[in-house]
């Protein structure tokens, strides 16, 4: 047996009943933790999840486990701030080894242009709760001594914003607490069960159509990721929404302690260690939109050699797998929560590259505006109108890649 | 014989060893235990090469000083390399083309090459025993692979990749399976052949059929009235096997004495890269195309040797709920490891077959199927190309800190900030602007189409005048800014000029032409960014200057003209970003460094200093200028900017114009307002600290700062920030900024009126009489199309010109050439041409051509053999195969363009770049001389 051999989580399967309270479109972190929250906050658990694949299986079990808040804009900030302490809380409210752990994150600055852009980053992020602090080539080194401070002699440490809150914690662990937190208070989940389509009752939506026959509902929510657009469409609506690839990268592991989490917007990569001792590498999304779940080589090679510019000490390492999640990006970089002008219908989507660290505050947000009908004030900006309404959440400098 | 060291331990290995039959002749397996395959389809034996951790010893060759250590997970990478410019030193890709690829070549592989072969087609193999390790099928198509040598190779195929790649032999998953002792049939008859010793072998299953007779102890079949492998005994090594009869009545254990079990178990089709590429003309032959075969479901034992995972473990979960193939994977690891599921999943598949009654298919195969290390797959890639200045040289000669920014280096400092400051206020300074968009745009819907680009009224602007304007997109956020100038001269029809900020450009250009084709207009669009070098002569004393090098017909404010400066010709744009008197001189690119020169000394009299980034924002800020991407986002409206004055509602459609119109029926939410302090802020004098601080409304979060001046030397500050209306919709005059009261101010402090930007000249009193005149020279041979291929390659700058026309105007001015013989023309794309000759001729049939001189390239011939052999290693993309050609794409991570022809070819490449590439050639041709030998 290895130590991260899963010994703590029961799922508990049920056949689908005929009506549900809530049904919630898609398992991944997003739909299991909104029936988390439904059950354990409000008592909701006539509730039913309904996934086409296996939980966790879209973008829940493809990011990068990165947990941060600190974001560009006050009601990012406020929100992503949430959803880190709910995460730092989560094992505990679980008592499920999730594998979290607090290590912190540096953004490099490698000219005097990003220099300023981290302290203004700091600034701002700490005024709203994410504690940030710019620090100096000295500080970064003593964080994180395997970096090379010339930058392999072209892209310099001039210093970096480092958000100590930032954290990883096992993506699968996150899921499969979710959906047995929410499977043992009642509610059902149901893999192997695709959506096909929505029952509508005038302009209302009332229920789904499944692989495993019609299901009745009081509310549907879409908590779907990659083909958000279509199901939207089934209820009349067009999404701001471009799906486009996202890819990442883990090198077999390593004895050394790799301590944080670095990144780089100049160079474009970010790395960190996975608790079996793999770095993990990432970078931004591929510019053309796509539902493609293929890897390309031109992404390990040039994320390798950028990477390897900051870390040199990764030369020998093997690159071990590679692999690719879709993502969903709304024009403003910044999600979309809440109602959709369609009766009986709520979304949750345009999660982008920021889906993972959302989980925990998305899904009790979205389960106290299901519950009392109110929208939450936390998520009141990121409603679908924004946009109609000229109040789009514009985040593009600090959402970055991750 | 070779000698290398295992654990300290010399070890001898005759010549065509594997690393791993070297060590097992010295009596050492490589894990300490658990079946060997010899195929690379198991872990069992990783070990540590040279520091390189997870290498399957089966697949190396043993090569003398090999230092080995029988731990794979590897000792302590280096923390820090001696690489410090190895950036600079990156190994290049070999790439090949052909028509089919064929991957392995055991007996189905080399018929398949054979048959293309045969059929007329340009194949290439790759054989996993001479090292050419495949890691993975993508897209493309691309194969990528290790050469067996050292590098990486890329192999595109045109028609068919072929994948040949065998079967793997199932390992034995019972208790003991860890034990030594234990192979696989196929791995027996290798080592026998290699003289091994197996001592008493006994074979179970399927036997190996090329054993000497003599050589196995027993033979034991399974399956159906046969034996079922229940466990191995021993310690440490394997002592005997444990069989049972599998028939209808009691089964009975048998115990077999050995030293060594032969297990023949079944195969499983190496499929993992024709299954990672399903949507790619994959032909799958020989033992990778057959069904796989499912091992019984085991009952106990490891399945997954890499992660470690037990079928009790495999029980575990599932109990637990754990029943998609995925989840299973997931929750105990199995598969995730260097054989990514070699050994665990038909045992996987099995185990949930029995479990769950269903048969799950295979979890994704994924790259790298080998894997290879972090130095190795970066071979071929660069790191972003950041751009050059035609002055980098000259700032540095100057003592500048470059710093990179929207992906140019700029001069950031010159080591003197308050006196760059102070020489742009006081005196007069040269900023270099180089990086600057610059677009000449003609045609007959010239004006129409920038009407429906910009918010700014187009047709108001006469010839000669210059109006600054915003670039927005479609929801009315502001994308760029620049200013638009129309040309003084209308003989060859009406001309603009367009600049945009140094990050834009490359998006800018490709946004007015789709633009341009979105609205059918017909214009032309020449991008000028490399081609012209610009700076700004700004200051108090700037038109004296500038009349002391000979400029004496200045345009007036919001005015351009050609003027002649110190012998270089100058298109003169009088707007102003500094708030001083400013003039910008936009020249080519040659001229730069002569121009630079000139300017700085007869500027000495003045006192001239230049200024760099950091002064220049400091500048810009205390006249409220905001700057694209540290002022701004994507929610940035002309409104919330206050610049609703840069759009003019009143004219046609433009882009942005149904988002303004409709978010102006919105109530104002937010907006970009100048706050002053006066109190310098606590801790600090002079550098910017409020940028990203909360504004506050009294206790109302009110926005936040964007940009500040810092406090200079008279206290106080100047600051750009996004300011909340209150509940009643008012913004507040009176606010703090990180607890500093501040004021919100309607415009700048500095300069309120602008009188100094738009200052009167007279220049009447200088006199340019001692001023030396630089006459327009050749700067290097022109004549390319004379140049006979060096010996040693050495980049020059090119004469050339640049036209932009219509497709139709080009062909016939291609056919029917207006330059010299021996001049040479490129068509660089359907609407331009490159031409190696003096502009001193005109398109016909098109009107409102652009022929511009072109000096922003540097060139250099090398001969045929030269240029491929560099090529070869340098050129990350295809070439093309007919002469003559041309071709353009990143060369060595440096932007170029290549003209074939038979037994030679042109490389040009951005003239900034020219040293570097030069460096880069040289290097990598003495390489390339080192590989021959």
């Amino acid at each position: 047996m290895n130590e991260f051999t899963e010994r703590q989580m029961k799922l508990t399967w049920r056949a689908p009943k005929e009506s549900y309270d809530v049904v919630i479109v898609g398992a991944g972190g997003h739909g299991l933790a909104t029936a988390y929250y439904l059950a354990t906050r409000h008592g909701i658990t006539n509730v039913g999840v309904f996934e086409r694949g296996y939980i966790g299986g879209g973008n829940s079990g493809r990011n990068t486990t990165i947990i941060r808040a600190n974001y560009g804009i006050p009601a990012a900030v406020r929100f992503y701030q949430r959803s880190v302490d709910l995460y730092r809380g989560l094992e505990e409210e679980t008592d499920r080894w999730l594998m979290h752990q607090q290590k912190g994150i540096l953004w490099m600055a490698h000219s005097e242009a990003a220099v300023r852009a981290e302290r203004m980053r700091a600034k701002l992020n700490t005024e709203f709760g994410a504690e940030t602090e710019f620090v100096g080539p000295r500080q970064v080194e003593e964080l994180c001594p395997q970096l090379d401070m010339s930058g392999g002699g072209r892209w310099p440490v001039l210093g970096a914003s480092y958000h100590p809150q930032g954290a990883t914690a096992r993506h699968d662990r996150v899921v499969w607490a979710l959906a047995e937190g929410a499977m043992e208070r009642g509610a059902h989940v149901h893999q192997n069960t695709p959506v096909e389509g929505l029952i509508l009752d005038g302009k209302r939506v009332a229920g789904v159509r499944t692989a495993a026959g019609n299901v009745a509902a009081g509310v549907v929510v879409s908590a779907v990721g990659g083909h958000v657009s279509r199901l939207a469409a089934m209820a009349g609506l067009r999404l701001p929404i471009r799906t486009h690839r996202l890819q990442a990268f883990v090198t077999n592991h390593y004895r050394q302690q790799f301590g944080p989490i670095v990144a780089s917007s100049e160079l474009f990569f970010y790395a960190s260690q996975t608790a079996r001792g793999e770095m993990l590498l990432g970078a931004e999304i591929d510019p053309q939109p796509s539902f493609s779940y293929r890897s390309s080589h031109d992404f390990v090679q040039h994320v390798c050699r950028r990477a390897l510019c900051l870390l040199p000490f990764m030369s020998d390492l093997r690159v071990l797998r590679q692999w690719t999640g879709v993502c969903d990006m709304s024009p403003d970089y910044s999600p979309i929560m809440g109602r959709t002008g369609v009766p009986g219908f709520f979304i949750t989507t345009g999660w982008g590259t920021w889906g993972f660290k959302a989980i925990p505050a998305g899904g009790e947000q979205i389960a106290e505006l299901i519950a009392t009908g109110e929208t939450p004030e936390l998520i009141a900006p990121f409603g679908l109108d924004r946009f109609a309404r000229d109040r789009t959440m514009a985040d593009r400098g600090s959402a970055g890649t991750h | 014989m070779t000698a290398l060291l295992v654990n300290g331990q010399r070890v001898e290995a005759r010549a065509g060893d594997s690393l791993l039959i070297a060590m097992l002749r010295a009596g050492l397996h490589p894990t300490g235990g658990g079946c060997l395959c010899l195929g690379g389809d198991c872990p069992n034996c990783l070990v540590t090469v040279d520091g390189v951790a997870y290498t399957r010893s089966c697949q190396v060759k043993a090569e003398a000083g090999m230092t080995v250590t029988r731990d794979h997970a590897g000792g302590e990478p280096a923390l820090l390399s001696d690489q410090a410019t190895w950036a600079e030193s990156a190994a290049p890709v070999r790439h090949i083309h052909c028509d089919t690829v064929v991957i392995g070549q055991g007996e189905s592989g080399r018929e398949a090459a054979r048959e293309a072969r045969e059929a007329g087609f340009d194949v290439v193999t790759l054989d996993a025993r001479d090292g050419q390790h495949v890691t993975g099928v993508y897209p493309g198509p691309l194969v990528v692979a290790a050469d067996g040598g050292g590098r990486v190779l890329h192999v595109h195929p045109r028609r068919e990749i072929v994948v040949a790649t065998g079967a793997a032999e199932i390992q034995p998953v019972v208790s003991g399976s860890d034990l030594e002792g234990l192979v696989t049939a196929r791995a027996a008859a290798e080592l026998v052949a290699a003289s091994i010793d197996l001592g008493r072998a006994v074979a179970v299953g399927e036997p190996p059929g090329e054993l000497p007779s003599g050589s196995l102890a027993g033979h034991f079949p399974l399956g159906h009235g046969g034996w079922e492998l229940v466990r191995f005994e021993g310690a440490g090594r394997v002592e005997a096997v444990v069989l049972r009869t599998r028939g209808d009545g009691e089964a009975a254990e048998e115990r077999i004495e050995c030293d060594t079990a032969v297990l023949g178990l079944g195969r499983n089709p190496r499929n993992a890269l024709a299954r990672m590429a399903s949507d790619l003309p994959v032909r799958v032959v020989g033992g990778a195309a057959t069904e796989p075969e499912l091992p019984p479901c085991p009952g106990e034992g490891t399945v997954c040797p890499c992660s470690g995972v037990t079928v009790a473990d495999l029980d575990g979960v599932w109990e637990r709920g754990f029943h998609e193939m995925e989840l299973l994977k997931r929750a105990t690891l199995a598969g995730t490891g260097t054989c990514q599921g070699g050994v665990c999943l038909p045992y996987l598949r099995s185990f949930l077959l029995e479990r769950g009654g269903r048969l799950q298919p295979a979890f994704t195969a994924r790259p790298l199927n080998r894997q290879l290390t972090v130095r190795e797959l970066a071979a071929g890639a660069h790191t972003a190309v950041t751009a050059r200045s035609p002055l980098h040289d000259e700032h540095l000669r100057l003592g500048a800190r470059m710093d990179r920014a929207g992906g140019w280096w700029r001069p950031w400092t010159y080591g003197r900030q308050d006196d760059e400051y102070r020489s742009v206020r006081e005196r007069v300074s040269l900023g270099d602007v180089s990086s600057l968009g610059k677009m000449a745009i003609s045609g007959p819907d010239a004006e129409a189409f920038l009407e429906r680009i910009v918010p700014t009224r187009v047709a108001t602007i006469r010839p000669g005048r210059c109006r600054y304007v915003l670039m927005l997109d479609e929801r009315a956020h502001l994308l760029d800014d620049g200013m638009l100038c129309r040309e003084a001269d209308q003989d060859a029809g009406d001309r603009f000029f367009l600049t945009s900020t140094s990050g834009g450009s490359g998006f800018f250009e490709l946004w007015m032409r789709d633009w341009a084709e979105a609205f059918g207009c017909d214009v032309r669009i020449l991008n000028q960014t490399a081609s012209l070098a610009a700076f700004n002569v700004t200051g108090p004393q700037a038109a004296r200057l500038l009349a002391r090098a000979g400029a004496l017909e200045l345009p007036a404010f919001g005015r351009h003209r050609r003027v002649r400066v110190a012998g270089v010709e100058c298109r003169i744009v009088r707007l102003s970003f500094t708030g001083e008197l400013s003039y910008e001189l936009h020249h080519p690119a040659a001229d730069a460094r002569k121009l630079w020169r000139r300017l700085l000394e007869a500027g000495a009299a003045f006192g001239v200093q230049p200024h760099g980034l950091e002064a220049l924002l400091r500048l810009r800020l205390e006249k409220g200028h905001i700057v694209i991407g540290q002022d701004t986002d994507y929610d940035s409206t002309p409104r919330r900017l206050a610049h609703e004055w840069a759009v003019s509602l009143d004219k046609g459609d433009f882009v942005g114009r149904r988002a303004i119109v409709r978010t102006n029926k919105q109530p104002l939410d937010k907006r970009l307002v100048m706050l002053r302090t006066d109190d310098p802020p606590p801790g600090s004098v002079e550098a910017p600290s409020a940028e990203g601080a909360a504004i506050h409304d009294g206790d109302r979060y009110a926005g936040y700062v964007t940009s500040d001046t810092g406090t200079a030397a008279g206290g106080g500050a100047t600051m750009l920030g996004w300011l909340y209306l209150d509940a009643e919709g008012r913004l507040p005059r009176e606010v703090t900024v990180d607890g500093r009261p501040a004021r919100r101010v309607d415009g700048p402090t500095y300069d309120p009126q602008g009188e100094r930007a738009r200052a009167a000249v007279d220049v009447a009193s200088e006199s340019p009489e001692n001023v030396r005149e630089f006459p327009v020279t050749r700067l290097e041979a022109t004549d390319v199309a004379a140049g006979a291929p060096a010996e040693r390659p050495r980049l020059r700058r090119l004469e050339a010109t640049r036209v932009s026309a219509t497709p139709g105007a080009l062909d016939a001015l291609v056919a029917d050439p207006l330059w010299p013989a021996t001049a040479l023309a490129f068509r660089t794309a359907p609407d331009e041409l490159l031409v190696t000759a003096t502009p001193d001729f005109e398109v016909a049939g098109d009107p409102h051509a652009i022929v511009e001189r072109e000096t922003a390239f540097s060139y250099v011939w090398l001969d045929g053999t030269t240029a491929e052999r560099f090529l070869d290693r340098e050129c990350e993309w295809r070439r093309p195969s007919a002469r003559p050609a041309l071709a353009q794409g990143e060369v060595a991570g440096i932007p170029a363009k290549l003209w074939f022809e038979a037994g030679r070819t042109l490389i040009l490449t951005p003239a900034p770049f020219a040293a570097a590439f030069e460096r880069r050639l040289t290097a990598s041709l003495a390489e390339v001389d080192g590989d021959a030998e």
